[in-house]
């Protein structure tokens, strides 16, 4: 009996200690709100969408931008004006996908929010769990990452994603696209030989067998719904069939994780029978089945270059330059971080000046985790490049973004509000920088 | 002289069931056979042909050319055929009980109850015999008669020590009589199979595990003696299965090894020969490979016969998932037999892992069809196991005096179109593919009062299942029910257009070329009927099988033997120059614009400018390009096989990685493919005393041995912090000592302790006289303390995973205490709170370039650190732990620079000079001096910037990797991969469908991370 109320005790003290140590957040204070036009001189401006301009002098006033030109281009009277000569200015970049703000500590469950349990959960919102005091947010910040997919995973449906920028009140203020995408895992169809995989061949293909037909039921029945729900608005709301209508309607994308070649092949096919606006996620394969893709128009969220070929025979370098070879093939495509997707994000400008070295254009680079993703999302008249009309959402950098030995994020706005680019590890520097 | 072998005989063979009571009435069959006119094979060796056999009772009495038969012998005339010894089965289970699977739950099992005195692991049983077990399996025994079998070696093969085998032989009777030797050979493996205990869960804790028995068997005996000597003394443990192993260490019992994989010959055959032991090896499918290095160890090996299945290659987009090494393992596999004879290395074959017995002759066969002589075949099937199973006085040849044990074939064996007639099982025959008495194919003639013409009934097929038609003139009659059994035929006939309206039954009796019988009509009516044969049944020849040419592998085996394997080691020029290059030293001489660098003889011999190249130097323009030393990874796990962890127990300092490397991993190829010359591949982190490390240069292509860095001195992996305390282990790990950081500085401190004792122990053993040994029980040998041991005294170095401060500042004090250093913190995200502390302990730092916030005790790791600890004066590194970051540790070097602002020259130490530092191989390599061995990687730009590719890596003046040779490889890859998957669409045998219809994807890669904990030594070998 008393062991029992120690037990009890000894859980209720741990729960409370879970909470008080693990409910971490940042305290830098959102920017405000633009008052005055702001204006960056004698810049080199990467507008991605057109060329560099050399000392080239860029306007913004409402959070959004109204000039951009070389140096003759005009400087309202009122405005706070930045030289920013030798500087580089590249739109906000974009992680197309991430769980930021889902999780704090991996390994704490307690601080866990991107997986719902069970199988079927395109009712699940992950910007409903999007905690935008994080503080790994502000160092993914100080990478010049301005907004971010936020994305559920886990299950066949993992739920949907929204498109948010990084810095905010709430997810509500950072919301620049609600309900980007739904997330569906595509099953492996691959049976496997290893130490580690107790089932048999014949038991692996049935589960394989039946994932696949639990995806088919699943959009069948959708689909009925969807259809049901027009015709008849008094029926009964089910709450995950609801969230399919419009996935169903193609008001919203599909937004399919898989890598092998057999797995793309069978999304598209999924996809194109059932009418759905398909994106591909990770796609290991993908330059395997560029004139599939290019031929559906169906764009690429690709697995971060620092990945490691899975076959034995593929090339080291495949990773390296399979965003060259979608380029090459026509395919349209972002370069992201697609695993384990929280912290890590803020290398994802680097992931991309891999890719160079590896075949693909600096330009492109860019545009792979700037302008691209914003077309894929369909975000690109807000974000993604430096045109007037746009939000400023800019970054401005020392040196060379692309390359870790020059990046060198120095200011950031978004929407025009100046962004606090201190972060957790660089206050942790200053600190034990002082210890003499 | 014959009459009296032949009472010796008759008194032998009364010698079965003696002790068994008679009941009812006793039975007195004649034992004496002749079997004449047969081509009896008497031995493979022998060339001498014979043709009489006399047997009597369960022996061979006589073989000779046209012996007289003794009086009263019964007669067997096995004209046309051919008479073999029996085949025998080296490896196998018989008539033994299955293992029960403990069934492992999710949580740990240290121990277990011990019934008997036993050893501690529930893997370890040798003191197991396969007699206790014994029972015959009469529809096994068939099965394996039918395939040419007479006698199996059985072993319950469960376990890594797994006990005493039997030999039993496939006759009738009780098991008394049926087992020929009770004494075989110690089975062994690496497998735990059924244990349900956590030690081991790698292949190097099973080694480790192996190693500690040997030593304490040798213990065992020595105390034992000493106590017998001395009384007085603390009695020793009683533990049978020490006792039972003496027998091996003392050399009187052979160990027979099985492995499936041909790494673990010489994983096995490095334990043996520390203990001046030979073991017999059952090996796997993949034998041919390294058969240079295996002609060295020379083992004599029981190998398989179950050719790996052809990969599924029918659609396309299952294609990719089959490796070029698959592929080359189902061309190449089938000539094992042939590669392992020319290189002049004993074996025999085994049906193990043989799904169906009827494969057996048929896989021989093409064993021999690709280039495998028929002697050595035969050889291979008996005389060879005759020897490794101990019954060569018994069995494995027709000698006088041996088992009367063979097989009789209606032609030689290893044809096609061969079928074994009889087994002679120890004197009993066992009829098994008996032809009828007599051929009835052919065309009759049949003739019955009630039929207008005459009936032609045509018989044709196989003689032992014939198909017959029938006709009258040209017209097709309906032929139903036919069937012969012995020598009598039945069938029905029916016809309209012939007034046969129903049906009208035939049988009859053959006699020659005569048939006679009786036909009863559809009214019931009876008449005798017969028929003449016309012409006897002519065979076709079947052009297709019998001119079908072997076709061999296609190409050549490379090391490893799989894609980008090399064909040979890469050639070392005397001299190699690289002119006018960017050379980054990581020395005090900085980086050298436009300079020149010469390599002698595997070593760094100039650098500077204007240099006059030797004329047969081999000359590489650099300008433009950019040279550093070879990258240094502390901290990797390629390279290793099954588990990088033996995280059962929370000291594991007995285990190495150096056991276990895997010289065929392909990460080797894609690190050089990064610049990584050298890396230490650490134990994981699962607890606080982990395992021995090992360095490599990563020399691809080369053998395990070939790896290793011998300037590079012992070190150990410790851990600290939430790995070893199972944090995140899930709630069933909350039991295994230590849970806190308090705990894990205790076990530590305690084992230290152990340590030093153990060794006041031994000093004091070793200083006693000899005479005075002999009567002290002597400490026991424990090669974990050894190791530990090595760590106090300081020739073994500590590269301790850490993350938080606390812990860091804890173990430098306990080492401290110990009057010893901590080399290397590794991971040590933390290290920039305590670096001054590291800078006064002498303690170096191996650190992520940016990892943050996975779990909590990284959640205060800072992309700073490094720099922060270099310029505290901290010999610092960066580190992968990852096979995929460690082909590009350039770029976390520069991250230090953005990080913090370390410059260039100390952002490329963190990759070469400093961990050579810490690893303690800065004399010999990391930078680029004088002297120092020629390890460096040409760059085609600023090695730092993310834009730099790595164009070619050399280790020792040899070139392992070029961005050039790299494209020829693709191509042939390609190429190869190609011709081998039109060969499989091609072969006529099965598509290897799985059961699952779809390609398996075989996971050759072990890619580990250091909290990687899977059990691989689970379920049976």
């Amino acid at each position: 009996m008393i062991n029992l109320n120690l037990k009890r005790l000894v859980t209720v003290l741990w729960i409370s200690f879970s909470i008080l140590s693990f409910s971490h957040a940042n305290d830098l204070i959102p920017g405000k709100k633009q008052e005055n036009p702001i204006a960056l001189t004698h810049a080199k401006i990467f507008t991605v969408s057109g060329e560099i301009i050399d000392g080239g002098t860029l306007v913004f006033n409402n959070g959004k931008i109204s000039a951009l030109g070389d140096k003759s281009v005009a400087i309202p009277q009122n405005a706070e004006v930045f030289n920013l000569e030798g500087k580089h200015v590249y739109p906000g970049i974009i992680a197309a996908y991430s769980q930021l703000g889902l999780v704090e500590v991996g390994a704490v469950r307690a601080t866990r929010d991107f997986a719902e349990t069970g199988t079927y959960n395109p009712n699940a919102r992950a910007d409903i769990a999007y905690n935008p005091d994080s503080d790994i947010t502000p160092t993914v910040r100080s990478n010049g990452i301005t907004s971010a997919l936020i994305a559920p995973i886990g299950g066949r449906i993992s739920g949907i994603s929204s498109l948010l920028n990084l810095d905010a009140w709430n997810r509500e203020d950072a919301t620049i696209l609600k309900n980007a995408g739904m997330h569906l895992n595509w099953p492996g169809m691959t049976i496997i030989k290893a130490s580690w995989m107790k089932d048999p061949p014949k038991k692996q293909q049935e589960k394989i067998n039946k994932n696949l037909k639990e995806i088919e039921d699943f959009f069948k029945e959708a689909k009925v719904y969807a259809i049901a729900r027009k015709t008849n608005p008094d029926i009964k709301i089910d709450i995950r069939f609801e969230a399919m209508v419009p996935i169903i309607e193609r008001k919203i994308p599909l937004i399919i994780a898989a890598n092998e070649y057999k797995q793309i092949d069978a999304a598209v096919d999924f996809c194109k029978r059932h009418n759905l606006k398909m994106i591909l996620l990770s796609g290991m394969d993908a330059w395997k089945l560029t004139g599939l893709l290019k031929e559906n128009n169906i764009p690429v969220i690709l697995r971060q270059t620092h990945t490691l070929p899975f076959r034995e025979d593929e090339d080291y370098d495949l990773g390296f330059k399979h965003p060259a070879l979608l380029r090459a093939a026509g395919v349209k495509f972002c370069i992201a971080k697609t695993s384990s997707a929280s912290w890590d994000i803020r290398n994802i400008p680097f992931y991309a000046g891999t890719a160079v070295a590896h075949g693909l254009s600096k330009a492109d680079a860019l545009k792979a985790i700037t302008l691209w993703p914003a077309e894929i999302f369909g975000v690109n008249d807000k974000i993604g490049s430096l045109e007037v009309g746009k939000n400023a959402t800019l970054i401005v950098s020392s040196g060379d973004i692309l390359d870790m030995q020059t990046s060198n994020v120095e200011m950031m706005f978004i929407d025009g509000r100046k962004v606090d680019i201190d972060d957790k590890q660089k206050r942790m520097y200053r600190k034990y920088q002082s210890r003499k | 002289m014959l009459q009296k072998t032949l009472m010796f005989f008759i008194s032998f063979s009364l010698l079965f069931g003696q002790t068994t009571p008679q009941l009812g009435l006793s039975s007195h069959k004649p034992e004496l056979t002749v079997y004449i006119n047969g081509k009896i094979i008497v031995s493979p060796a022998s060339s001498k042909t014979a043709n009489t056999m006399i047997v009597q009772g369960n022996k061979i009495m006589a073989v000779g050319e046209n012996l007289k038969p003794p009086k009263g012998a019964e007669i067997i005339d096995v004209k046309g055929s051919s008479i073999y010894p029996a085949f025998i089965e080296p490896y196998a289970r018989y008539g033994l009980p299955e293992p029960k699977k403990t069934k492992r739950e999710r949580k740990p099992k240290p121990s277990i109850d011990r019934i008997g005195s036993i050893h501690w692991n529930a893997a370890v049983k040798p003191q197991k015999n396969a007699v206790d077990d014994f029972k015959p399996d009469a529809k096994k025994a068939k099965e394996w008669r039918d395939a040419g079998f007479a006698f199996i070696q059985t072993s319950n093969l469960d376990g890594i020590f797994q006990g005493t085998s039997a030999v039993v032989s496939l006759g009738d009777g009780l098991p008394n009589k049926l087992i020929i030797k009770n004494d075989g050979a110690q089975f062994m493996s690496f497998s735990k199979g059924s244990s349900g205990q956590d030690y081991p869960t790698s292949l190097m804790g099973s080694i480790a595990l192996i190693r500690q028995t040997f030593y304490d068997t040798r213990w065992y005996k020595k105390a034992w003696a000493a106590f017998k000597n001395d009384p007085s003394q603390k009695r020793p443990e009683q533990n049978i299965s020490l006792l039972t192993l003496q027998n091996i260490i003392d050399k009187k019992q052979p160990v027979i090894f099985g492995v499936n994989n041909y790494l673990d010959i010489f994983r096995a055959a490095k334990v043996a020969k520390e203990f001046d032991l030979d073991f017999i090896y059952k090996s796997g499918s993949d034998i041919y490979k390294r058969l240079g290095d295996l002609k060295k160890l020379n083992p004599t090996l029981i190998i398989p016969l179950n050719f790996p299945q052809a990969p599924y290659v029918a659609f396309a987009d299952f294609d990719a998932d089959v490796s070029l090494a698959q592929l080359k393992e189902w061309d190449i596999a089938p000539e094992n037999g042939a590669r392992l004879a020319k290189a002049g290395i004993t074996f025999a074959f085994t049906s193990n892992g043989l799904k169906k017995k009827t494969a057996f002759l048929k896989n021989i066969r093409q064993a021999i069809n690709r280039g495998l002589d028929k002697k050595t075949a035969l050889a291979a099937l008996t005389t060879i196991p005759a020897k490794i199973a101990g019954i060569s006085n018994l069995a494995g040849t027709l000698e006088k005096g041996k088992l009367a044990s063979f097989i009789i074939s209606n032609k030689n064996i290893f044809e096609t179109g061969a079928h074994i007639q009889t087994m002679v099982i120890e004197g009993k025959r066992f009829e098994i593919n008996q032809p009828p008495d007599q051929d009835i194919r052919g065309d009759w003639l049949a003739k019955s009062t009630f039929m207008e013409h005459n009936l032609k009934l045509s018989i044709s097929g196989k003689t032992s299942s014939p198909k017959a038609e029938a006709k009258i003139d040209s017209f097709k009659l309906d032929l139903k029910n036919f069937s012969i059994r012995g020598n009598k035929i039945s069938f029905n006939i029916k016809n309209d257009t012939l007034g046969f309206d129903k049906l009208v039954r035939f049988t009859g009796r053959f006699e020659g070329d005569d048939l006679y019988g009786q036909v009863v009509l559809a009214d019931g009516k009876n008449l005798p009927w017969s028929a003449k044969r016309e012409n006897p049944f002519k065979e076709k020849k079947d052009k297709k099988k019998n001119d079908k040419k072997a076709v061999l592998s296609s190409f050549p085996v490379t090391l490893p033997d799989k894609a980008y394997g090399r064909t040979a080691p890469p050639a070392r020029p005397k001299t190699v120059a690289i002119t006018n290059a960017t050379i980054w030293t990581a020395d005090k001489k900085g980086t050298l614009q436009k300079t020149d660098i010469i390599f002698k003889n595997g070593k760094v011999s100039q650098i500077g400018n204007g240099l006059s190249i030797p004329k047969n130097a081999l000359k590489i323009d650099g300008t433009g390009l950019h040279i550093t030393p070879g990258i240094i990874d502390e901290h990797s796990h390629i390279a290793i096989s099954r588990g990088v962890n033996e995280g059962s127990q929370a000291v594991t300092a007995e285990v190495r990685i150096g056991d276990v490397l895997n010289p065929d991993n392909i990460h080797i190829y894609r690190q050089l493919a990064g610049g990584v010359t050298t890396s230490q591949l650490l134990h994981g982190s699962a607890n606080p005393i982990g395992g021995q490390a090992q360095v490599i240069k990563l020399k691809w292509g080369t053998n395990a041995d070939g790896l290793k860095y011998r300037n590079a001195p012992p070190t150990i992996k410790f851990a600290l912090g939430e790995n070893v305390k199972q944090s995140n282990w899930g709630d069933n790990y909350n039991k295994r000592y230590p849970q806190t950081r308090m705990g894990v500085r205790e076990i530590i401190w305690d084992t230290f302790q152990r340590a030093r004792d153990y060794e006041k122990e031994m000093r004091a053993y070793e200083a006693l006289s000899s005479s005075k040994k002999k009567n002290k029980i002597p400490p026991r040998r424990d090669l974990e303390l050894d190791a530990v041991l090595e760590i106090l005294n300081s020739k073994r170095f500590v590269h301790c995973h850490s993350y938080v401060q606390s812990e860091i500042l804890m173990l430098m004090r306990l080492a401290e205490e110990f009057d010893f250093r901590i080399a290397t913190f590794t991971h040590i995200l933390e290290g920039y709170k305590v670096a001054k502390e590291m800078a006064v302990h002498g303690a170096m730092a191996s650190t992520f370039g940016d990892w943050w916030n996975y779990k909590f005790e990284v959640y205060e790791a800072i992309p700073y650190n490094t720099t922060l600890m270099a310029n505290a004066g901290v010999v610092s590194s960066v580190n992968s732990d990852d096979a995929e970051m460690g082909r590009r540790l350039n770029h976390e070097a520069a991250k230090a620079i953005k990080y913090g602002g370390l410059s260039k020259e100390e952002a490329i130490k963190l990759v070469t000079i400093n961990p050579a530092k810490q690893l303690k191989i800065d004399r010999f390599t990391g930078s680029l001096e004088v002297g120092k061995e020629a390890d460096f990687v040409i760059w085609s730009d600023d090695p730092l910037s993310v834009y730099a590719r790595v164009l070619q890596t050399w280790i020792e003046g040899r070139k392992y990797f070029d961005v050039q040779e790299d494209k020829i490889l693709r191509n042939k890859i390609k190429e190869q991969r190609t011709a081998l998957i039109q060969k499989v669409l091609a072969s006529d045998g099965k598509n290897g469908v799985p059961d699952g219809k779809g390609a398996t994807k075989k996971f050759y890669d072990e890619d580990y991370k250091c909290d990687d904990s899977v059990d691989y030594m689970e379920g049976a070998e």
